[in-house]
């Protein structure tokens, strides 16, 4: 015990010396939190938009100002000829394009149904189908009003006809939709992972890489006296970190929290011996700290991708799906988001509980088992 | 007072890496009280007989007593009754003088009251009060050195090794260094060092001199110049590797 | 000794020799590159599938089962039924059974039968806010396309075709080689650099170099350009990748990309140089090295997120991290077919923030090495 505690304050003192240290262990994920947070929205606004009216009526132009009027889009004026429309889009001017047909607004009154062109930029995949969405969105309103004064749509109304289905929808939990919601749970996650395996591997190392190691194995310090006591420090800040996430992601993003700390902070535990455990296994697999780092971001980035964290689990190919049951993440990182939003307690959980469990006990064991307090 | 029974016991002791043999059939005994040096070049297997006798690496094949345990089936026993000093003097250059005194206290488990008195000892013996403040690694070399021997021996071990001890140290400090080293050896620890100083056997009451992870002599310094008619170490060891050499072609 | 070039050589030697006697570093280095690409490719996909909806059904009219046949067969749902009350929806999403919950009143049939409108019910588990946009859409269009099945439904005033250019089936890898381009490159660089220099400030080595008659920028070239060269290899290694397996497109000039990659690595290894210049030990260069180049690549440089939905601070951020403009340039090469010409605007910022950078970088490392 005396030993144990002997090497935390080592650690600790170690930490507290490197001021840089402190500041990223510390700050540096809580100013990464906020930067995140406010970056992660999918309120996509003033997308470029270039119009090729070849009619010109009141009607086309009806058409144009509804997008003038909303911030979404960027009307950045009318263009001349088709070409003009494929340079804009290829050097970058503009992001979206609407072509309308010329004899629009007569073939609209005589109910021939023209079709306009929306044109995207698909270069970023993800913004053009958000545009799309806004696009239809608003043409859809834009056809509604057109729709209100055509007397052949007038007509079509009084003939005999099946009713039409509206449908009402309504969130459920997360009534605003806001992002941040999700994503700052999801980063608690993450910080949970990164910080305590980086660290544990990196500090472990460390020690190899300085020769201290070997004086440490050659006093009569026992292999689970070393290891707890490199450990526990990391343990400590990462549940200080954690508070620090939590403190910014309730005052600054208002995220509630719907759930009991109590059981959050009972999976953080848990989840705590996989990533440690990893810490541990991987400083004995690297010599030099780069490696250390190296390696403990090359967990991370597959633990992270195929965690759900950005990406759902149900949009992957069913193979991956599979594989992503292997991840411990991915259950600390639903259990925590339904903690959040959905309160979600220990009886719906237990599943994940379950596992986590399993695979801390696996992980940390493995990495004791590996470590030795030789030096072969 | 010193004893007859040995302290230190080793038979055969070999270590393998793979094919490469790294020490090979070491045997030997020393009684307490006595100071052996490790003579050889850099190689020649000092550090991995060290790290065999500490518990460190298990041998390939042979046994090691020290301090009446073995060293392949009772490591931790051995290493309450060993203190190590090793060639970087791995002390943590972060903390104070007196934070790693603490620390290695810590470490051995010395009561409180036992950590004031050997911190106390410490500073006294080895001069470094007016260091207890400073960090590790604003200290000089010599100083350094003298943290690195004085915190081996916190715990009061009756084995002592020594790897390179005094390299990089400037030899007032050596001096002193090996005045420590034959005071401690008068009351009855025994110390193994291992140096390539040619000087520094001289002030060792045996050494072995170690060549391509053999054995080629252990004696003390003078019979082994007289039997071989060498008036220094310098001449001795080359002339030992030597007929070594021409032994094993 | 000999001349600057030689020493240069010396140096740059030095740690090409260093980096191979590290193969488990160089082994990351090239290999998660190509497995992220790999994983990205296979793994992202901005569609939704298999969206667990259960559906409520009160009516027992023919409409309400054409309007679940409308779900069905859709790859986007996979439909459920099950047996529970009103109060033991929240149950569902709990337990995690159903993403979705569609509840059909049981008036629904009469009231279509009689020229009616009926409302139905979507209860959808926002928790994940961006699929919960996406289910609404997609059931908002299941139903209008039920709407416009009927009889006597009214016809649409006009259509609109869509037309996606460069990426039409919105294939994620098309998305994904760029920013993982710009992500991988910026790291490596920025990250081995200033580890390698700080490596060297922590054994002291450096010191030693320094008093020799090496000059301080022979240094940093030496140091560098092996780095250099293995960015630039792992480039080519992403490209080939993501154009040999992904098939992802390369329809414009491969020098403008490569000379315009290699402003874009030094612009990295600058950065990577100033850490170096700031950070005491090898784990503080990292951290850093990390925190500057990760988060603004990802999320500030209109990869993920498209550049004008930032709000103003971050944006103003977002001048200053080279892969902003980097970005566009890999995008417009291999996906637009853009000619330097076309490219001016981010190649002549990238060039000016690179410039700066190394001045910078250049300055620091004269003036002292912390």
């Amino acid at each position: 015990m005396q030993a144990i505690l002997a090497l935390m304050r080592k650690e600790f003192l170690h930490v507290a010396r490197t001021r840089e240290m402190l500041m990223l262990l510390l700050a540096l994920p809580l100013i990464q939190l906020i930067v995140l947070g406010y970056a992660i929205t999918t309120e996509v606004k003033h997308l470029k938009l270039v119009v090729l009216d070849l009619d010109n009526s009141s009607m086309s132009r009806q058409l144009v100002q509804a997008f003038q009027h909303t911030d979404r889009f960027d009307f950045k004026g009318y263009l001349s000829d088709e070409a003009a429309v494929g340079n804009y889009l290829r050097q970058w001017k503009a992001q979206v394009a609407i072509v309308i047909p010329p004899q629009f607004h007569q073939d609209v009154r005589r109910g021939k149904m023209p079709a306009i062109q929306l044109i995207v930029d698909g270069v970023d995949g993800n913004a053009a189908g958000i545009a799309q969405g806004y696009a239809a969105g608003i043409i859809q309103k834009v056809m509604g009003d057109v729709a209100l004064d055509l007397p052949w749509v007038l007509k079509q109304k009084r003939v005999s006809q099946t009713g039409q289905v509206v449908l009402l929808d309504r969130m459920w939990y997360n009534l605003n939709l806001d992002n941040a919601f999700f994503m700052i749970p999801g980063l608690v996650v993450v910080l949970l992972t990164i910080v305590p395996m980086m660290l544990t591997a990196m500090s472990l190392v460390r020690e190899k890489e300085l020769g201290t190691l070997e004086q440490l194995m050659v006093t009569p310090l026992g292999k689970h006296e070393l290891l707890l006591g490199k450990i526990l420090p990391f343990l400590l800040l990462t549940f200080l970190e954690m508070g620090g996430i939590l403190a910014i992601g309730q005052w600054i993003f208002h995220v509630p929290m719907h759930g009991s700390y109590t059981l959050l902070a009972l999976f953080t535990f848990i989840y705590l011996f996989t990533t440690l455990g990893l810490g541990m296994f991987i400083s004995t697999i690297t010599t030099t700290q780069q490696q250390a780092m190296f390696a403990s971001w090359f967990v991370m980035v597959f633990a992270i991708l195929m965690s759900g964290f950005f990406i759902p689990i149900e949009n992957m190919p069913p193979v991956l799906q599979q594989l992503t049951y292997l991840n411990p993440m991915r259950y600390i990182m639903s259990a925590t988001r339904d903690i959040f939003q959905k309160g979600s307690s220990l009886v719906y959980l237990s599943g994940d509980f379950l596992r986590l469990l399993i695979f801390g006990v696996i992980i940390f064991t493995a990495g004791i088992v590996k470590f030795h307090k030789r030096l072969d | 007072m010193h004893g007859n029974t040995p302290i230190v016991e080793t038979h055969q002791l070999t270590r393998k890496f793979g094919n490469f043999v790294a020490v090979e059939g070491i045997t030997f005994s020393v009684k307490p009280g006595e100071i052996v040096g490790f003579l050889g070049a850099n190689g020649a297997g000092k550090t991995t007989l060290i790290r065999m006798l500490c518990g460190l690496l298990v041998p390939t094949s042979g046994t090691a007593r020290v301090a009446g345990y073995d060293v392949a089936h009772n490591p931790e026993e051995v290493k309450y009754r060993i203190g190590y000093m090793s060639q970087k003097f791995s002390l943590y250059e972060d903390l104070t003088v007196e934070e790693n005194i603490e620390l290695f206290a810590g470490l051995y488990r010395l009561k409180a009251q036992q950590v004031t008195r050997k911190k106390e000892w410490l500073f006294q013996q080895y001069l470094l009060r007016d260091f207890a403040r400073t960090l590790t690694r604003d200290l000089p070399l010599g100083l350094k050195q003298r943290l690195a021997l004085g915190t081996a021996l916190l715990h009061e071990p009756p084995v002592i090794f020594l790897d390179e001890p005094t390299s990089g140290v400037d030899p007032r400090f050596r001096r002193a260094f090996w005045d420590n080293i034959h005071a401690l050896a008068r009351e009855g620890k025994t110390i193994f060092v291992t140096t390539h100083f040619m000087e520094e056997a001289e002030y060792c009451h045996r050494i072995l001199v170690m060549h391509a992870g053999k054995a080629i002599a252990l004696d003390s310094p003078e019979t082994l110049k007289r039997r071989y008619q060498k008036s220094t170490m310098q001449e001795l060891f080359i002339h030992l590797v030597e007929q070594q050499l021409q032994e094993v072609s | 000794m000999l001349s600057p070039f030689n020493r240069t050589w010396a140096i740059t030697r030095k740690e090409f020799w260093h980096i191979l006697h590290d193969p488990r570093s160089l082994m990351i280095v090239f290999m998660l590159p190509v497995i992220q690409l790999i994983m990205f490719g296979y793994a992202l996909n901005f569609e939704i599938q298999n969206v667990a909806l259960a559906v409520i059904n009160y009516d027992h009219s023919h409409y309400s089962t054409e309007l679940i046949d409308h779900f069905r067969g859709s790859r986007f749902f996979s439909l459920f039924f099950p047996d529970v009350l009103p109060s033991q929806i929240n149950q569902l999403f709990l337990e995690r059974k159903a993403r979705a919950v569609l509840i059909v009143p049981d008036d629904f049939g009469e009231n279509l039968r009689q020229g009616r409108s009926v409302a139905v019910q979507l209860l959808i588990d926002s928790a994940d806010p961006n699929a919960a946009q996406h289910i609404r859409n997609y059931v908002a269009t299941t139903v209008q396309l039920f709407n416009l099945n009927q009889k006597g439904a009214v016809q649409l005033p006009f259509d609109v075709r869509t037309t996606i250019w460069f990426n039409p089936e919105l294939k994620s890898a098309y998305f994904f080689v760029p920013g993982l381009l710009a992500l991988i490159l910026v790291m490596i660089s920025a990250l081995l650099t200033s580890v390698a220099i700080a490596r060297e400030k922590e054994s002291g080595t450096l010191e030693q170099l320094l008093v020799s008659p090496v000059r301080r920028y022979e240094i940093i070239l030496g140091k560098v350009i092996p780095y250099i060269a293995l960015a630039f290899l792992d480039a080519l290694l992403i490209l080939f990748i993501g154009v040999v397996l992904f098939h992802v497109p390369f329809r414009g000039d491969l020098l403008v990309l490569l000379f315009l990659t290699l402003l874009y690595i030094l612009a990295a290894l600058s950065l990577g140089i100033m850490i170096s210049t700031i950070a005491p030990t090898q784990q503080v260069a990292m951290m850093m090295a990390q925190s500057s180049t990760l988060l603004p690549t990802l999320f500030l440089s209109g990869f993920i997120f498209p550049l004008e939905s930032l709000p103003r601070i971050l944006q103003y951020i977002s001048y200053v991290v080279p892969a902003r403009y980097y970005l566009p340039v890999v995008r417009g090469v291999m996906l637009k077919g853009n000619t330097l010409g076309d490219l001016i605007i981010p190649a002549a910022f990238l060039f000016t923030l690179t410039l700066l950078l190394l001045i910078i970088a250049f300055r620091r490392f004269k003036m002292g090495l912390g």
